[in-house]
């Protein structure tokens, strides 16, 4: 890949994740807001392409955009009527969290920017062969207590879902 | 100067979309509205770890292996944080997080 159309893909890209981003947390529908979140974690499987991480795509659109936006829809669609927006999206502290957010933002752009990164152009990236090796020898440990993790965070979704122990 | 992308540009796409997802999870009324921005916050953090990964360690995978946990914990965080909205939704009637304020429901 020439360096042009990558710096053209990169700008397409994060143009679109940050306009998405923007997108969902401003829309007053919040179904909308749900909707909005495919172009962004699409972008951000874009982002792990561009930066070799194929394995991290895939598994980057399965979980987000297959699993999490599909779960908070849901729950979305559930909790409220979808039909009407509602009064306020915003609570009053929404002035002071542009504030915030634009601090942040500004703090951390000016360090990154005025840090001399030891880091020069990409270097060549490791395959997925590489990563599903050091998962299930170097670092099978964390990849275990992950699948635990998971299957208390199933057992615990289950039990405080349910709508009545009697039943 | 080559145009090029360096891993500034990551870091600065990646702090932006960090301190979208703040806005919203400190502005939003909704709770599901609300981790929608802790989302975007995580995916923040995913693209500085692989841009980190890529641009200065691409030898060792630590930076993949991070990501690929970060997910899982994002995974088990939303579906246990939307169990505790449907259940909150039951008691109060809202999802609104500053109508919930009470502790004894």
């Amino acid at each position: 890949m020439t360096p042009h159309v990558e710096l053209a893909l990169f700008i397409v890209i994060s143009a679109t994740v940050l306009v998405s981003a923007v997108a969902v947390v401003a829309a007053r529908n919040l179904v909308r807001a749900a909707f909005w979140l495919l172009p962004c974690f699409l972008g951000v499987a874009g982002v792990f392409v561009l930066l070799g991480a194929h394995f991290l795509a895939a598994i980057q659109v399965l979980i987000y955009v297959g699993a999490i936006m599909l779960l908070l829809l849901f729950v979305l669609m559930l909790t409220r009527d979808v039909s009407g927006a509602t009064a306020a999206p915003n609570n009053r502290q929404a002035g002071w969290a542009i504030i915030a957010a634009g601090v942040l933002a500004a703090v951390t752009i000016g360090v990154v920017s005025r840090y001399q990164w030891q880091a020069g152009a990409a270097k060549p990236s490791a395959s997925t062969a590489e990563v599903g090796e050091a998962l299930l020898r170097t670092y099978l440990l964390p990849f275990e207590i992950a699948s635990v993790l998971l299957l208390a965070a199933m057992v615990g979704a289950i039990v405080i879902a349910r709508s009545d122990p009697n039943e | 100067m080559m145009p090029s992308v360096h891993l500034e540009h990551y870091l600065i796409v990646a702090a932006l979309l960090f301190a979208i997802g703040a806005y919203g999870a400190l502005a939003r009324r909704n709770a599901v509205a609300v981790l929608m921005g802790v989302e975007l916050m995580l995916n923040a953090a995913n693209i500085n770890f692989v841009a980190f990964w890529r641009y200065i360690e691409p030898a060792r995978l630590e930076g993949q292996i991070f990501v690929l946990i970060i997910i899982t914990v994002a995974a088990a965080e939303a579906a246990v944080g939307l169990a505790l909205v449907l259940n909150i939704y039951r008691t109060f009637g809202t999802a609104e997080i500053d109508r919930v304020n009470t502790l004894k429901g």
